[in-house]
């Protein structure tokens, strides 16, 4: 009797566990949803689609004999560049148009990056060859995966020096700044424009970090970034719009959720939880848990 | 504008449509007519929440499946598929006063994921469910006659997909000039302006998105009875949403021929995709069709039949006609 309790307690506390540093690599991909959000009111539909080639990239450079850790920054800058450019020559025409422009445009560019995965790597699982840190840390009766404290622990360093930097340096402020009224910030001589494709290119190497830290435990193929995606507009809601702080908490309880449903309910009802969260919260409370509106 | 020139239009592709079915024996144009005519008839079932009332939906396939699904219960039941025309249409009717009731007062981004998380959660419903099918779906018997709504020949088919969009677009003429497509536009071009002058926003988004929730399950009966196969990916999945989406978005939001016009260029797409690079499932015709979404939204943001009316508009010198893609651009 007292065996299965405390067999029950192990189970739920490592499924809580489990759940909390998932949620810490949600928060790093959702980091990047929210700022370019609060910066330029702009929901980038293909942001699944940037972790997935994010994950190609890891993949490609531990092909190479570079490794998931040590391609890691590699892989940010990468993405970095390439959601500059993708903001110079297409999001920068979106904001021109009309509001719903850019719903259909950053949606296009989902269909868009998916097939072009599918039509080049096809659609099989693939894995990095002869992963590190496959073995198991043990706390007492709890035993975690290396991976995926290494995962948790490195997203969340990388939510901490974003957020460090939107608040505290000068181009922090001024993305801030933009966030907070355009036409000001104009006036008060901030480019807009540099700090709108700044803000993009920084959202893109969330994902990039993500990404490569997301191939220590998990395979790679086109339509990887869906899940990933649905589940950070999930949390992107759940914590406000434009909030970091918001986006944070809103993706521990995220990964949480489906953790516990994905063990409690069944595999494949794992979502259920975290889509009736988000309807529940955006009915209820529209700005989000910690959003301002 | 009188409306008609566009029932002039639509009787001219009746007639000649109805001529074609009857009249060509080629099974793969046939095949193509009808997806023709059933695209636009869900791209104009789209239209009228996204385009008109100006929520964006990418979860508009659940209503189709409703239909799906309700001919393939009924006949695999040994009850006829008209059964399913009013079962379909009640079930999406009901589908959607119970989810547009809370979420059509979300707007652009919020409304736009509530919708992908429905379809998902209708997705997984039904793949969890025995008397669905789970995720194996089902193969309908085959009959034969009107009764059952299964014919040896594809032109009767042809035909039926024409009679329905033809339905479907008297109805959207009529909702262009009704009280409700006045509504829908003003809520859509300024919601605070709409609601100070009385306009109740739930209420008439609720009116158009159930209306046309039940042409895209007649839509879905249709498709199961022409097929004789009804599963979740190709009747309720995130994938059949975005090509509907794509059709309303290609031809033009808000404009009646808009969703003929995106059909048309989505099967002509289709066609020469599966043509010269060997089907779908290898990406090809997702790049291709990304690519034009990608233009549209960047370049021609008012689709092809939107493009059109602004340069006729322009032409004319119209300045003081507002444009009816966006009426607050041109205030």
């Amino acid at each position: 009797m007292a065996d299965a309790a405390v067999e029950a307690l192990t189970t739920f506390a490592l499924l809580v566990a489990g759940g909390l540093l998932t949620g810490l690599v949600f928060a790093l991909v959702a980091l990047g949803l929210t700022l370019v959000y609060g910066v330029m009111d702009v929901v980038n539909f293909a942001h699944g689609e940037f972790l997935m080639l994010a994950m190609y990239a890891t993949l490609g450079l531990a092909l190479l004999g570079i490794g998931p850790l040590v391609g890691l920054p590699l892989v940010a800058a990468a993405l970095f560049l390439f959601g500059i450019v993708v903001y110079r020559i297409f999001i920068r025409r979106l904001l021109a148009g009309p509001p719903e422009a850019t719903v259909f445009g950053t949606f296009g560019l989902l269909v868009l990056i998916q097939g072009a995965a599918q039509a080049l790597f096809s659609s099989d699982y693939l894995s990095v060859p002869n992963r590190p840190l496959q073995g198991t840390l043990h706390l007492g009766p709890i035993a975690l995966a290396q991976s995926a404290l290494v995962e948790g622990a490195g997203a969340l360093v990388l939510t901490a020096l974003v957020f460090a930097f939107v608040e505290y340096t000068e181009t922090g402020r001024a993305m801030r700044a933009v966030a907070e009224d355009r036409v000001a910030a104009t006036l008060m001589g901030i480019n807009v424009q540099r700090i709108n494709a700044l803000a993009f290119g920084i959202g893109a190497a969330c994902v990039g970090a993500a990404g490569a830290l997301l191939m220590l435990s998990y395979p790679v193929y086109p339509t990887v970034g869906s899940q990933f995606a649905l589940t950070a507009f999930v949390v992107v809601a759940l914590g406000g719009f434009g909030s970091i702080q918001g986006a944070l908490v809103a993706a521990l309880l995220v990964g949480l959720l489906e953790v516990l449903g994905g063990f409690y309910l069944s595999p494949e009802l794992k979502m259920v939880p975290v889509y009736l969260a988000y309807l529940v919260v955006v009915l209820l409370r529209p700005q989000g848990l910690l959003g301002r509106r | 504008m009188s409306p008609r020139p566009h029932l002039i239009a639509l009787a001219a592709i009746v007639v000649l449509g109805l001529l074609y079915a009857f009249g060509s024996k080629d099974a793969v144009t046939l095949d193509l007519v009808f997806t023709l005519f059933l695209y636009a008839t869900l791209g104009q079932s789209w239209n009228w929440i996204s385009g008109y009332a100006g929520n964006i939906s990418f979860g508009h396939a659940i209503f189709f499946g409703c239909g799906a699904y309700a001919a393939a219960l009924c006949t695999n039941a040994g009850l006829s598929p008209w059964l399913a025309v009013p079962a379909g249409a009640l079930v999406a009717a009901a589908l959607a006063l119970v989810t547009g009731f809370p979420t059509l007062a979300l707007r652009g981004h919020y409304f736009s994921i509530a919708t992908i998380a429905v379809g998902a959660l209708v997705d997984t419903y039904v793949r969890t469910q025995g008397w669905l099918g789970m995720a194996n779906g089902f193969e309908l018997p085959i009959k034969n006659g009107l009764g059952w709504l299964q014919f040896s020949d594809k032109g009767p088919y042809v035909a039926l997909a024409l009679g329905l969009f033809a339905l479907v677009q008297l109805a959207t003429l009529a909702l262009e000039r009704s009280r409700l497509g006045y509504y829908l536009r003003a809520l859509r071009a300024n919601h605070a302006a709409a609601a100070s002058v009385g306009i109740d926003e739930r209420r008439w988004k609720l009116i158009a998105f159930t209306s046309c929730a039940t042409f895209a399950a007649l839509a879905g009966v249709l498709y199961a009875q022409y097929t004789l196969f009804v599963d979740p990916p190709s009747t309720l999945a995130l994938s059949i949403s975005i090509d509907i989406a794509l059709i309303g978005v290609v031809g033009g939001i808000g404009t009646l021929w808009g969703p003929l016009v995106g059909a048309s260029v989505y099967v002509l797409l289709a066609k020469e995709v599966a043509l010269r690079l060997g089907g779908s499932g290898k990406g090809y015709d997702l790049v291709i069709y990304g690519a034009i979404i990608c233009l549209i939204a960047a370049w021609r943001p008012h689709g092809i039949v939107g493009s059109i009316i602004d340069a006729l508009r322009r032409r004319r010198g119209a300045a003081d006609v507002v444009s009816v893609q966006n009426p607050a651009e041109a205030a």
